[in-house]
Formats: C-alpha cells, sequence, structure tokens
C-alpha cells in the first residue's frame, strides 16, 4: 500500500480499529489494487471523495479512469456499468443515497438481473450506497430498498451489520460473477459501538452465508443491519428476565440462508423477525413462508415480525422514531411469543 | 443432413467501399431480403409467430454492422442491431439458421429458447440484442462497453442502432450524455422516423451539439454514402476522438430497398462486377436461407429443464413445488438434521 494512501484505508494495516465505513473504504482500495478491472462509478466520488467520504483519496492513487465523477443519472452509469461488466470489467457502482436507485430499476431487473439466463453471460457488478433511517433525512433519503429488488431472480442483496462482515462481505460481492446490491446502513457508518478491528491478511465472507450473533434456546429472532444492534439490545433486556434469545444476522439476503433460519428455529420453536424495512412485503413474509414450508411441525408458536411502519419515512425527529422499530418493541414482541 | 452453408466470413476493416465490400454488402443485402420474405412465410403458416408476418429487415443495419470490425471470439466491435435488425448479426458472422433457431425458440438456439424472438445477444459475435422494454438502455450499455474498450486501449468500438423514437427517452439521453461526458468509442446511429415513433420534432444535429459530440447526417442514400459515414465514425472513435451521432433519413420504400437493383447496378457498372458474379451472390444468399428454413421445422423444441438453469452462476433453481414430500405432522420434515419435531 503506498504511503500516501488515505487514513481510512490504513488502519488494519495499522491495527486500530475500524468503523463500518473505514471497512468498506478497505475493502474497496483493496480490491482495486488486487484486480485491475475494478473500477467505481457514481456522482461525486472522484473529487469530492463521496457524499460519505467512503471513496475521499481514491481518486489520486487510481485516476479518473477508474474514479469515475459520472453525471447525475443514475440509470445511465448503471446502464453504462452492465455494459462494461459484459466486457470482462468489475464495475462498483455508487449510489449516493440508496433511495436514487430507482432511475435504474429499469436497467437492474430488466436487463442485468436477466443477463446470464438469456444467453447474455455473467453480469460482474456492484451497487452500493447508504440506506436506513435514524437520521431525519426524510422521505428521500432514508429508505431501504431490498425489497424492491428481492423478487428479481438473477440479483443478490447484502446488507452487513457491523465492519468485520463490510468488508468481507463487498469483497466477496465485487469477486462475484453476478450483479450485488451491497447496503450500507449509514446509521452503522461511523458508529462508534461498531468499531472492531479486523484480520490484517486479505479474507472473504460468502455471500448466502448468515451468522448467529447470539446464541440462546428460547427464542430465534432473525434480523439484519442495524436491526442487529437492536435485537441484541432486547436480547440483552431480555436477559435480565432469564429469556435467552438468539440472534441471527442474515448478512445476505438474496439468496437467503434458509438452512441458518431453520436451524436455530429447530432449536428454539419459536420465531420473531426484526427488519427495518416496512411491513408489507417485506422480508419478514418471505422467511414465515419458507419456515412454514421447511419447519412448520417445530413452530411452537405463530411467527411474528417487528418492522417499521407502512409509511414513507417521516422527516421529524419525534415521527421517524416512532416510524422505525426500536428495542422496546422487539423485547414486547419477544416476550408475547415467548409466553405463546 | 446438407451441411449448412457457410455464413458470411466477417472481413477485416476495409479503409473505403471498394468491391470486396460492395460484394459482402450486396451479399448480406440479398440474405437479409430474403430472410425476411421466408420469415413472413413461416409466420403465416404458423411455424413462426403470427406476429412476425409483418416481419421487416431494415437492411441498412447490415450496413452499418459491415462498416464495423466483426468477430467471432468476442473481440470485435460489439453492435446493438435495434428490435427489428438481424441484419448486423449476419454481417458479424450469424448464419440465417441460428437467427431462425432464435426466432422460433428452438432449443438449439443460442439461449436454449430462454430469450427469443427478436432481442438476440451474442457477445461472441459482438451482438447486444434488445434488452429493456424502453428505449435508451442499449446506449446506456454500450457506452459502458465503449468505455472497456477505452480502458483496455483496444482497437474496438461500438455501435448502437435505435429507431428515432429513441429521443423521446430519457434513458438514450442519459446515455448519450454519459459517453459524450467520457468520450468513448460509440456511434450512435438514429434512424428515420418509423411507425409509432410519436411526434418529436428535435433537431438532431443540435441535441449532438448539446452532448459535446460529432454529428453526421445520411440522406436518401444507398449503401455506399452510409458505408463511408460509419467507417469514418470508426475511425474517430478508435483514434480516441469521442463518439459521434448519426442520423439516417428515411431512404424511402420503407428503408427496404426492395430489389437492391440500385446498389446491385452500381456494384456491376461502376465497379465493374460481371452480371454473372452478381447472380452467383444472390443465389448463395438464398441457397442459405432457405437451407434454414427447411431445417427449422426439423430443430428440437426446448426442454421444460432448459427454464431450470440457474440465474446466477451459483444458484440452484427450484420447481415450482416448494414442499419436497407432502406436509404430514407426525413425521419429521424433509431434510431433517434435527431429529423428530421437538413440539410433540
Amino acid at each position: 500500500m503506498p504511503n500516501d494512501a488515505p487514513a481510512q484505508v490504513t488502519r488494519t494495516r495499522s491495527g486500530r480499529p475500524v468503523t463500518v465505513l473505514e471497512a468498506i473504504s478497505e475493502a474497496l482500495w483493496e480490491e482495486m489494487e488486487r484486480d485491475e478491472r475494478v473500477f467505481l462509478m457514481g456522482e461525486d466520488i472522484g473529487a469530492y471523495g463521496g457524499a460519505f467520504k467512503v471513496t475521499r483519496g481514491f481518486l489520486d492513487r487510481f485516476g479518473p479512469s477508474r474514479v469515475i465523477d459520472t453525471p447525475i443519472s443514475e440509470g445511465g452509469f448503471t446502464g453504462a456499468a452492465a455494459g462494461a461488466a459484459h466486457m470482462g470489467l468489475r464495475p462498483v457502482v455508487e449510489m449516493q443515497f440508496m433511495d436514487f436507485i430507482s432511475p435504474a430499476y429499469d436497467v437492474l431487473t430488466n436487463y442485468i438481473a436477466t443477463s446470464l439466463y438469456r444467453g447474455a453471460g455473467p453480469m460482474p457488478l456492484v451497487v452500493r450506497g447508504p440506506v436506513g433511517g435514524g437520521n431525519r433525512g426524510g422521505p428521500f433519503h432514508s429508505q431501504n430498498v431490498e425489497m424492491a429488488f428481492f423478487h428479481t431472480p438473477g440479483l443478490k442483496i447484502v446488507y452487513p451489520s457491523n465492519p468485520r462482515d463490510a468488508k468481507g462481505l463487498l469483497k466477496s460481492s465485487i469477486r462475484d460473477d453476478n450483479p450485488v446490491i451491497f447496503e450500507e446502513h449509514k446509521g452503522l457508518y461511523r458508529a462508534p459501538h461498531c468499531r472492531e478491528v479486523l484480520p490484517s491478511e486479505d479474507y472473504v465472507i460468502p455471500l448466502g452465508s448468515a451468522r448467529t450473533a447470539l446464541e440462546g434456546e428460547d427464542l430465534t429472532i432473525v434480523t439484519y443491519g442495524l436491526m442487529v444492534h437492536r435485537s441484541l439490545e432486547a436480547a440483552a433486556e431480555l436477559a435480565r428476565d432469564g429469556i435467552r434469545a438468539e440472534v441471527v444476522d442474515l448478512r445476505t439476503l438474496l439468496p437467503l440462508d434458509e438452512e441458518a433460519i431453520a436451524d436455530s428455529l429447530k432449536k428454539t420453536g419459536k420465531l420473531l423477525i426484526v427488519h427495518e424495512d416496512t411491513r408489507t412485503g417485506g422480508i419478514a413474509g418471505e422467511i414465515a413462508i419458507r419456515m412454514n414450508e421447511r419447519a412448520f411441525e417445530w413452530l411452537d408458536g405463530p411467527i411474528l415480525r417487528v418492522t417499521a411502519i407502512d409509511s414513507p419515512v417521516p422527516f421529524s425527529g419525534e415521527l421517524e422514531d416512532y416510524f422505525l422499530p426500536g428495542v422496546g418493541d422487539v423485547v414486547t414482541a419477544a416476550r408475547y411469543l415467548v409466553g405463546y | 443432413m446438407t451441411p449448412e452453408p457457410a455464413g458470411h466470413a466477417p472481413n477485416s476493416f476495409p479503409a473505403t467501399l471498394g468491391s470486396e465490400v460492395a460484394r459482402d454488402l450486396l451479399y448480406l443485402g440479398f440474405q437479409a431480403r430474403f430472410l425476411e420474405a421466408r420469415v413472413r412465410d413461416l409466420a403465416r403458416s404458423e411455424v413462426l409467430h403470427a406476429d412476425l408476418a409483418g416481419f421487416r429487415v431494415d437492411p441498412r443495419s447490415t450496413v452499418l454492422a459491415r462498416a464495423m470490425r466483426g468477430g467471432t471470439d468476442g473481440k470485435g466491435d460489439l453492435c446493438h442491431p435495434g428490435p427489428l435488425a438481424p441484419g448486423p448479426a449476419l454481417a458479424f458472422g450469424a448464419t440465417p439458421l441460428e437467427f431462425l433457431r432464435h426466432l422460433a425458440g428452438k432449443g438449439t438456439s443460442s439461449a436454449s429458447a430462454r430469450e427469443g424472438g427478436l432481442s438476440w445477444t451474442d457477445l461472441r459475435r459482438g451482438i447486444i440484442g434488445w434488452g429493456a422494454p424502453r428505449g435508451g438502455t442499449a446506449t446506456q450499455v454500450l457506452a459502458g462497453a465503449a468505455f472497456a474498450f477505452r480502458q483496455r486501449g483496444e482497437d474496438r468500438a461500438a455501435l448502437v442502432f435505435e429507431r428515432r423514437s429513441a429521443l423521446q427517452s430519457g434513458g438514450w439521453h442519459e446515455g448519450v450524455n454519459l459517453a459524450g461526458a467520457l468520450g468513448v468509442p460509440l456511434i450512435v446511429v438514429l434512424a428515420a422516423p418509423q411507425t409509432g415513433d410519436g411526434s418529436d420534432h428535435a433537431d438532431i444535429e443540435a441535441v449532438a451539439a448539446s452532448y459535446g459530440i460529432a454529428f453526421a447526417r445520411v440522406g436518401r442514400d444507398s449503401p455506399e454514402r452510409i458505408f463511408p459515414t460509419v467507417a469514418a465514425a470508426r475511425r474517430r472513435a478508435v483514434n480516441g476522438e469521442g463518439p459521434t451521432l448519426i442520423e439516417l433519413l428515411d431512404a424511402g420504400d420503407g428503408n427496404r430497398w426492395e430489389h437492391h437493383d440500385a446498389f446491385a447496378e452500381l456494384a456491376v457498372t461502376e465497379d465493374g462486377l460481371p452480371e454473372q458474379v452478381l447472380d452467383a451472390i444472390r443465389k448463395a444468399a438464398a441457397a442459405g436461407v432457405e437451407h434454414a428454413a427447411a431445417r427449422l421445422a426439423k430443430e428440437p423444441g426446448p426442454s421444460t429443464r432448459d427454464a431450470l438453469v440457474p440465474v446466477c452462476t451459483d444458484a440452484a433453481p427450484h420447481p415450482p413445488w416448494t414442499r419436497r414430500d407432502p406436509p404430514a405432522p407426525d413425521t419429521p420434515a424433509p431434510n431433517d438434521a434435527m431429529g423428530p419435531p421437538h413440539a410433540e
């Protein structure tokens, strides 16, 4: 690594803990150093270093042919990324906020996701960017977008909850031959409690593999992203009453590691799904039907969910706090389920 | 089995329109015309979908593609031929039988019938077909591919052939704007108004100027005018001079050059092409098409297994029924690794 590398990509090298944001920067930097086919596209990612400074210093190191400041046209540059991927490059597209991915919905679902199936070959590209509420961003800077794409065969969706996973999963996503939507909760980007020292060696975390964030026996809480932390807080509160919750962090939503969910469910008999995304059409519904299909006999109670309410993300702090699922909501639902 | 006649072999890129190019264009033009007629016949006899009874080949697409550098190894130029133009695929070396297999959704088609009809992608041949419901996506995708060419310093360019109606799509403008901003080796060709093209009044030259890219217009012309225009745009592209927007005006007769007579006459009189050579070219083109049409009925249809290929390189497809055994509360669930349900 060059001596003039930006600070946010050198912390692991010097043994210091990193945030989720720094872990993502490190993953991008190291993959660009490792593979010259990897390049970045996005709005203000070059000279400005990105809205959240994930790519600060990248332009100096890799130059304008690999760190491309695009016009403000998400559909256009995502389509261009598809063409570059056709020709063997491995583009990583940054959405300044993932809310802005909607103009690229057409090319992502109709063109990119179908490429392999219709004989046009693999499509190794990553679309990444910040998601999630809690920052008073209002309706257009706070959404979770996973379920807009979850229904589309051919895509993968990744949503990490901590620095170690963020780095290993992003590296896997970049090396994957399929299109990956990579969601980064902006509430975790610089969260102090999320800092951790990462392995100094190159590592990847396979896509499609959940992890057990906390072991327990009384109920299973399946969740991802920022809600992993809310669920762990809830589990700590439940533990004071002797309720031992198991928390499963999905990490990858598509493909969904239903084996891990079923294994945990078979151990606890109770399933609570927690997601920050809105309720109707949320991933909880898909998980519920899959467990109905493969583990119905192990259920000792109804499958419950704690989610955001079905509305746009409100701007006011008071309203947003009410809109988002909180620790208290998880605790309440868990108590009900355990007592069922 | 009668062997399939050899397809048109892509030639090296010529600097000018010489007799070799003229003969190629004649061959490809005849081939496209015969193919058009056979597709219509096959549609009327219900071998192909009835919607194809009005199938048309825009022969200009053949000329456009012939002005590029074709290949069969994935290292040639790239072309998006528009939804109604097999011409570029033929010019890039595809055979009529391959085209008909794809059109008919045969199991032997390049995508095993998972894709078919008029959208055909074959990256080895440099063809990226129609792949989204709105105009403009192809321009974006080809702009990105052209970026890859420049990134690697390759002597390659991309051409996207769309109807003028693309102008009405925001996606097209995004693609052209990006191509202009990045200065990639892309040629964007917009064809004359056709049915369903709406009512835009844009001055395409002004559009090109607004995006800072070169512009050329080809009028009511025959191939010898289109070819050098595209060839010049290609030279500009691979020389690093950026994209070019080419406007093709209506050539009359529905852009079909129904009999190629004018061009054939030109080839005979100005290039000294003997009549018998012209006739041989015509017969060779017809033979390939007739072989393909005759062969098509013997081609197998797809197997339902073809529908179950992975949508990702590492994904296992599932059949419609998701429960592997009938539900039975008293028996362990399928693939149970944990023993009987602890609820018992």
